[in-house]
This record gives structure tokens, sequence and C-alpha cells, in this order.
């Protein structure tokens, strides 16, 4: 036999060759993942959710709790644009002599100075026989015969004929009416009104003290000044709403991200113990688990508020935290606890077991990662689910407690002014439902990513 | 084969955004449909609401709608605003207010009021709605329960001007030595502790209306729950009572004055705390009145309904707890709270509505002084905002209770929307000017007053109504002996000025005295005064004689009527 009598096989090429390259599970699921626009447009608008709740205040900058009461429930889209004025002069009564003549109303009634959204004068000229006289406020122009709108303010004396209106002022046209009063305090028939369309005045001291015009000796009054924007408006306290909802931004996705994580753990842990021992004791932790699933979580939280002895003008959120992890986990126990029972009656688990892996390690290296699709599916479920008990543990008054703001407490506020002021109840209800839907549509992505069984074999 | 089993389904990720919203389109389609369906059923079989409407012509019935379900109608213990309403149409006492506040008689036919004693002389044509007379023995023994410590009344202390009435009140004195005693069936003899001048005006408030011993007993511990549970002396009375859903109210045949009492009834048809549930009833025409709020004012403009203000005669003021352990028994601190305060811009700003007044002091504009109005006579205190005082008053404070750093403060409120945007106010308002944490804690009507009484608190939200018609009723509520002094506030010139308004009956004397206890009240920052209550309501102006008050009944439909209906 020589040498030649033996010759190494040749190794085959060609035979078999990885026209594409290897993917792991992970690198597969992305794949699928990027491919589904749905689900990527919903993972882009939960990092822009981020970025708004946690870069957003370093961009906006202006104070979640200022308050500006000149103008409370500012629609975003309002005039900004305000008159300057040397400072405002103390407000005088006008008292004429004892009237004569006949006529039931006043000839005119006239504007003192400027109407302004801070305060409106109004002077007229006595009435004969008059015991005072009553001031109307009307957004429509007052008709003979019809009401002549609010009530706003009443003189008891016929020769004090001026009123200073500073009722919440709007920039918009009112119709002002006066009707002179007889003794008992029932209005004549006939009224004088004027048409008044306020305007945004702000004093030069007071642009100086917010920083519009930085030197007076420049300006001039009658000089106009651009006040601050709000891009989404005010609240009823005139708090800048981007600024509040970045807040509550912060809020809702610490809660939503937080909690759920917590409870996901618990859910693991307990999961794959009972599924992976079975027997005793994934009986007697099933057991506890159906125990838990049918506790009412309402009535829950409503005892762990009092358990924690939350003081007064304290926060609901770390009882919610606690509530809702100690509430929420059976969910996540169940799902692992299934597929740990698939999983462990599979060769490799078997192999490993052989090979002297420890229950720990069987657990820890084989179970748990193999579980980890269903989980992150799970997870992403439950963190609009959160968000969504958060707003509304929030919006019924038991989550957090003011100045904080949170998108579900927003609401709350808005939906009283929900007719006069929509932006109010609108913006915090939209970021509400986008976040939730956003959560929900990746959540459908990944589970449709992470389904081995609709991996690709093309 | 497989081919076509495959391209015959589209696969699951095809056109995502399309899937999405044509489901989306379908959804809302079908909300849209179940919407116009609902809306025609409730058309059809009217579901939720009884068919009345406001004003009812052929049965000269009035239609309204009540804020709350009176808790019980027992005149001995209650204390909220919905009973005290009803009862004043449901019953009589001694003596009633008239349309302008006049003192009227009612059950008394007449009376001799001296300093210290008094003797009243009932009608003989009064009788309950069983038939039975009403007799002093009536009166004695409602006021005699009302005092009995086992009632557990609130308002018992109403009736302690009577002799013995505090005593009896306190278990210190047998319901025997009760100042009030019926001579006969239709004399009723009053002793009083001390001279009370405003003894008249305080006989038409609830707790003085009588009771039928014979019948309340008969009821055993009932009385009050239940329309057939009572029996009615005044120009109504209740026919029917369906818990938290309706109350109506029938002219009362046995009313001795019942000539004039022109409706034949009046239907509390809803029980609603919501302003704009109550506006939609109204916009629909099936109640004739309804409060507006700073949020549903423009709705009534546009709708052209005529809006009519009320003061309701009531004081709001934030009260400071006193109690030594509490920072807030610093006067400096105090002070630098009040300098920082606006009641104009609280009024103007966070409350916006008219009818609201400024608060300058603890009473209100319409209260009577010596001639006039006694705010006219008595201004009260000058206030303007100061921020640069109040924070040298805030560093005295700190110097004074060796803090680095303004303490963080528990403001006590209510639990209702309005609440806590007023709260919130004071919160931004008190950190931005004073650098002041403030701790909202919101809390069930009973439960402030607890909170209020044990003292767990630095700063409340409080107010005051009132409950006759003089000074004092306002005066005397900082006394050291004023078991609604919560805030254990104390001091003896106070109490001295509101002794001699007690006892002088000079009205200049016991005016002068007021002067002194508003100006006290603020230069010692006891209380912040922060507005007059008023509302703004719609009214439907077919329905006319109706009296709106501050003090008693409102508001008081007992001599309302329908305008005749006139084609227009």
């Amino acid at each position: 036999m020589t040498e030649l009598s033996f010759r190494p096989v040749e190794t085959a090429q060609d035979v078999e060759k990885t026209s594409r390259p290897s993917l792991s599970y992970w690198q597969d699921a992305w794949l699928r993942l990027v491919a589904n626009k749905r689900a990527m447009t919903s993972l882009f608008v939960i990092i822009f959710l981020i970025l708004f709740a946690y870069l957003g205040p370093l961009v906006w900058r202006a104070d979640h709790t200022e308050q500006h009461l000149d103008k409370t429930s500012q629609a975003p889209w309002v005039n900004r644009n305000a008159i300057l004025i040397a400072e405002e002069a103390e407000w005088e009564d006008v008292v004429v002599a004892d009237p004569t003549g006949t006529h039931q109303a006043p000839m005119s009634v006239e504007v003192i100075g400027e109407a302004r959204t801070t305060s409106v004068g109004l002077k007229w000229d006595a009435v004969p026989n008059a015991a005072g006289y009553r001031i109307y406020r009307h957004i429509l122009e007052p008709k003979a015969g019809f009401p002549l709108g609010l009530p706003i303010g009443e003189t008891e004396d016929r020769t004090h004929v001026s009123f200073q209106d500073r009722m919440d002022i709007q920039q918009k046209t009112y119709w002002y009416s006066v009707a002179a009063v007889d003794e008992d305090g029932k209005d004549f028939e006939e009224f004088t009104s004027v048409e008044v369309r306020p305007r945004l005045y702000i004093t030069v001291g007071e642009a100086l003290r917010l920083g519009y015009i930085t030197d007076a000796s420049k300006v001039e009054p009658g000089d106009t000044v651009l006040l601050d924007w709000h891009p989404l408006g005010t609240d009823y306290l005139g708090r800048d709403m981007l600024a509040r909802l970045m807040k509550g931004a912060q809020v809702s996705l610490s809660i939503g991200i937080v909690a759920p994580l917590l409870f996901i753990i618990i859910g693991i842990l307990i999961g794959s113990v009972a599924g992976f021992f079975g027997g005793a004791v994934d009986s007697a932790l099933m057991r506890f688990t159906d125990f838990v699933i049918a506790l009412p979580f309402l009535l829950f939280m409503i005892l762990f508020m009092v358990w924690f002895g939350i003081e007064a003008g304290g926060s609901g959120i770390p009882a919610m935290v606690v509530a809702l992890v100690l509430l929420s986990w059976p969910g996540v126990a169940r799902l692992v606890r299934g597929e740990v029972l698939q999983i462990r009656e599979h060769g490799y688990v078997e192999a490993s077991r052989l090979l002297g892996g420890s229950n720990s390690w069987l657990i820890g290296r084989h179970m748990i990662p193999n579980t980890m699709g269903v989980v992150l599916v799970s997870f992403t479920f439950a963190v609009p689910a959160t968000i969504f008990t958060e707003a509304f543990l929030s919006f019924i008054g038991m989550g957090v407690v003011p100045p904080t703001p949170s998108w579900g407490a927003m609401c709350n506020d808005g939906i009283r002014t929900m007719e006069k002021t929509p932006h109010e109840l609108l913006f915090p209800a939209l970021f509400i439902s986008i976040t939730v839907l956003a959560f929900n549509l990746l959540g459908d992505g990944l589970r449709d990513a992470l389904d081995a069984r609709l991996r690709s074999r093309e | 084969m497989t081919d076509t089993l495959h391209t015959s389904k589209p696969p699951l990720t095809a056109s995502p955004g399309w899937q999405l919203t044509k489901f989306a389109f379908y959804a809302l389609l079908l909300c849209v449909a179940l919407l116009l369906l609902l809306g025609f059923l409730t058309e059809k079989f009217n579901v939720g609401a009884t068919s009345t409407s406001a004003v009812n012509f052929e049965k000269n019935t009035i239609t309204l709608s009540l804020t709350s379900e009176p808790p019980q109608m027992d005149s001995t213990r209650a204390t909220d605003m919905v009973s005290g309403m009803l009862l004043g149409h449901i019953m009589e006492g001694l003596i009633r207010y008239g349309p302008d506040n006049e003192i009227l008689p009612g059950v008394a036919e007449s009376w001799d009021m001296g300093e210290l004693a008094g003797t009243f002389y009932l009608r003989k044509d009064a009788f309950w709605s069983n038939g039975t007379p009403v007799t002093a023995h009536d009166f004695v023994f409602s006021w005699q329960t009302a005092l009995n410590p086992a009632t557990a009344s609130q308002y018992a202390f109403v009736l302690y001007p009577i002799k013995n009435g505090k005593a009896i009140n306190i278990g210190e004195a047998e319901l025997d030595s009760f100042g009030a005693k019926a001579v006969d069936d239709y004399t009723l003899s009053i002793e009083l502790e001390q001279p009370t001048p405003y003894f008249i005006k305080l006989l038409a408030f609830f707790t003085y209306l009588p009771i039928n011993k014979e019948f309340y007993e008969s009821r055993e511990g009932n009385y009050g729950t239940n329309a057939e549970d009572m029996i009615y002396n005044g120009p109504f009375h209740m026919t029917r009572w369906v818990h938290d859903k309706d109350v109506r109210l029938e002219k009362n045949e046995y009313y001795w004055n019942n000539s004039e009492t022109r409706l034949d009834a009046i239907e509390f048809g809803y029980i609603t705390p919501d302003p704009n549930t109550a506006l939609n009833l109204f916009a629909t025409g099936k109640i004739v009145l309804a409060g507006l709020n700073a949020e549903n004012i423009e709705r009534a403009l546009t709708e052209g309904w005529r809006i009519e203000t009320h003061s309701d005669g009531s004081v709001f003021y934030l009260g400071f707890n006193h109690r030594e352990e509490r920072p807030t028994s610093n006067l400096n601190l105090r002070k630098a709270i009040q300098q920082v305060c606006d009641p104009e811009e609280l009024v103007y700003k966070v409350l916006k509505t008219p009818g609201n007044i400024p608060g300058k002091s603890i009473f209100p504009v319409w209260l009577r002084g010596v001639n006039g109005f006694f705010r006219d006579e008595y201004p009260g205190p000058d206030h303007k905002r100061n921020v640069a005082s109040a924070q040298e008053y805030l560093q005295k404070a700190l110097d004074e209770l060796g803090l680095d750093e303004p303490p963080s403060l528990v403001f006590l409120t209510g639990d209702s929307a309005f609440s806590a945007k007023h709260a919130e106010y004071y919160q931004s308002m008190l950190k931005e000017k004073l650098g002041i944490e403030i701790k909202i804690d919101k809390q069930i009507f009973k439960q402030r007053l607890a909170k209020m009484t044990s003292g767990e608190y630095d700063i409340v939200a409080a107010g005051w109504g009132p409950d006759y018609d003089d000074v004092l009723t306002f005066g005397d509520l900082f006394t050291s002996w004023n078991a609604n002094n919560r805030g254990l506030y104390h001091n003896e010139e106070l109490d001295r000025q509101v002794e001699i308004a007690q006892q002088s009956s000079d009205p200049k004397t016991r005016m002068d005295a007021m002067d002194r206890v508003q100006h006290i009240l603020y230069e010692d920052a006891a209380i912040i005064f922060e507005y007059e209550r008023g509302s703004v309501y719609v009214f439907d102006d077919r329905v006319k004689g109706v009296t709106r008050r501050s003090v008693g009944t409102d508001p008081d439909y007992t001599r309302a009527y329908i305008e005749e209906e006139v084609d227009s």
C-alpha cells in the first residue's frame, strides 16, 4: 500500500453553501420588525415620546407650575401682540351732578381710556329718576326685548356714572349695556349699548420685569411687544400646556415602564419556578396566582393608600406602583409557566441536565432566555395598560397631587371646560391615545416578529 | 396548489396602514350608528326622563332640580342648604320672612318681646297636615329635642339664646328648666339667657320650626325619613319622596294662609350636583332654574337666556390653625401670607363669575349697620397686595421660628373641582411669592370638619353663611367660646367687643364694637378675607314671585306663580 493508495478525500466544495448570512433568532426577529411599517412607526413615536418627556424640558424651558393669571385658558392661536403703555392709572369713580330731563336711558356710554384685557372702564351720562344703574356684558349685539347679557355690575346712586369691569376679559368683541334701575331694583325698559373690543396691553414696568424689553428709554407707549408664546395654549390657571404635558409624560412614562418591569420580574420568577418543578410546587404557586388574579385592583389600590398612611397632600404614586406590582404579575407568571412546561421537555434541556447542569443553571440558561419572546410581548402590552391605569386613577383624583401634572389629571381638569376651551382636554387626551396606541401596535409587531412559527424560510 | 393557497390570503403585514384605516373607519361608523339608534330609542320611549316640563300651565306646576338629596327632613337635625330650602316650604315657624326680607307673622299671630323675656300668641287657625292644631307645645317639644344631648344636633347652638339652652345641650341642666314654656295651647313664653336683640330674626331659622310630639313619637325614630313619616304646617306638603330621584311638594290645604299659595305643586324632578347637567335640563325646558359657572356662562349668552346674579350671603376666608405647635400660630408668618393675597385677583381671574365680591371684611356688604349698610358706615380695613412687605414679615417669622427656609403648610380644602382649582391657585402663588410649599389635602365636608376640629391642618378654605339677619352671626365666629372657631383663635380684645355687641341694645355701640372686630381680625391676620359668594343663574321668566335671599329660605317659591300665557 503506497501513500498514493490513500489520498485524503477532497473536501467537497460547494456542496452546501450558505446563500444568506446565518441569522440568530433575535436578528431574524429584528429584520421582521423593521419590515413591519406599523410597528416601526410606533417605535419611532415611542422614541419621540421619550425624547419629548426627558429632553423636551431642556429645550422648552417654561415652568409647568408658573401661573399667568392674565391669560388663563388661552388657545394656542390667540393674538400675542401687546401694546405698551405707561403705568396704569388708579381707577376713580365718575360722579356727576343730579341730572334733569326725561330720558329713560343714558344718552351715551363711552369707554374711559383704552379698553384693555385687564380692565374696561365705562362712563355714561346720568338718568333722572334712576335709583342706580345695572351694567351688562354680552358677546352678541343686544336687541330690545331680549336679555342684555351677563349682569356684570351695579351702581347704587344715579350720580355715580362709571364702572370698571375686570372680570375675565378676553380679546373679543363685547357689548356693554347700561340700564337705569328703579327703586325696586327693576331695569328701565330702555338701555344704551357700546361695542368694545378690548386689546392686549402691557405696562412698561411689567414688560421690563418679564424681560420683553431691556431698556425702558428705547421704547415709548404705543409700541407693540410680542408676548410669550404658548404653542399648546394655557390651562385654567394660565400654566403652559406644553410644559405640563412634558412633565406629565415623565410621570406617565416612568410609571408605565417601571411598574411593568417590576411585575414582569416577579412573574418570571414565580412562573419559571412553578413550571420547572411542577407537581406540588406548581399547584401551590398556581393556586396562589389564581387567588391574586381574583383580587379587585381598585379596592386594593385604596387599601394600599390607607396602609401606606399617605399624609395630607402626599402623592398616591408609590401606593399605585406597589398595588400594580403586587396585583399584576399573575398574567406573566401563567404565560412563563406555560412556556417553561414546554421547554423543559426539549432535548437540549435533557442533555444539559445529563451533563450535570443544576436546576438554577437550567432555569437561568435555558428556560428564561427561551421565554424572552413572550415576555417582551407581554411587556409591550403591559406598558400602555399601566399608563392607562395611571391616567384613569389620576383622572379620578387618586394619583398625582398638584402641582405635578399627569395626563389623566389634566384630562380631568380639561373636561370641565370642554365646551369653552377644548384644547385643555384635547391635548392630554391625544397624548394618552397616541401613547397607548403606539405601544399596542409595537407589541403587536413584536409578537409577529418573535413568533418562531412565522420565521421566514424563504 | 400551494401557491394558490398562499396567494388566496393576503399576507398579514400587507399595507398595514390601509388595514388600520379601514378598521378605524368601520369602528367609527358603527359608533355613530349606535349613537343615532340610542338617541332615537330614548326619544321614542322617553327613557331616563319624566315627561314633565319646566312649567306646566294645566297643572299649575313648576319643575326644579336639587343639587343633592336631603339627608333627612327632621328640622332638629338638618344642617344643609337643600334641607333648609325644602323645610322653608313645608314648615312654618313663629315668624317668616316676607318678599323684602321683612318679618311677617307666621304661626305666631302677635308677640310682646321685652329685653329678657317675651310672649308669643299663636293663631288658632294653624293646623298640621293631619288636621290637628299647631300648638305652643309643638314648639317647645321641637326645641327641647334639638337641645337634648342624645339628638346630637349640630345646630343646637342656635337655641342657646333661650334660657338654659346651652346648659341643657351640654348636659348640665334638666329639660324642665328650659326657658321656653307653653303657658297654654296658644301662648308661648320665652325667657332669654341674656339680652339678644336679634332674637326675633332667629325664629325663622329651621331649628326653630315646630314638630308635633305625638306624631314624632309614633314614628319611633323614623321621623323625617320619608314623605309619609312627617306632618306639615307650611304652605306646601310633601307628597312624594323617592330617595335620590325626586321630591314632590303640593299645596297644603290645611295651611292657614293658603290663599296666598298660588302654585298647585312644585316638582323637584331631578337631583344632580353637576351644573352642566342642570343647564342641559334647563336648555331642554325641563327645569325652571339652573346655576351657571365660569365655563358655561358663554353658552347661556349665545342661547340668549336671561342671566341673573344672586348673593347667597356667605363669606369665604382662609382660616389659620392657631394651635401653638403649628407654624401658622406665628403672627408674622400669617401677616406674610396675608400681604401676598389679593382677593381681587382671586375673584376676577380665578373664580371668574360675576356676583362674587372681593372680600374686605368678615362682614358681608348686605348686613345692616346703624342706619344704612354696615359696610357703608364701617368700610373695613384697607388691603393691597404688597410682596415686599410680605417678604419682610416672612423673614421675621423665620427668625422667630428658627427656620432656614419657609415651612411647608397643609392646605385643607373640599373635594370639588372648584376647591382643587382654588387650592392650586394658592399653592402656586405662595410658592412663587414666598417660597412656601403647600400640600393640598382634599377632604369631604364631614372629614374636613373633623380635621378642623382635631387641628390637622395649617390653612383651611372655609366659609360661613348667615343663620340670622344680624352682624353677630358673623361677628361672634372667632370668639374663644364659639365651637365653630376650629382654629382656636384667641384674642381677649375681640372677645370683649363681641360681649359688648351681644349685651348692648344700642345700635351705635354694637356696630362700633363690630368695627373693632373686623379690624382686629385683619391686624392679627387671624383669617384672610377672600370673597363674598355670589352666583349667576338662568331662570325661566314665565315664573314670577320667586324670592332670592341671603338669609332664610332660598330660593323661596311659596308665593310663586305662573304668568298667563300670552301670544306674542
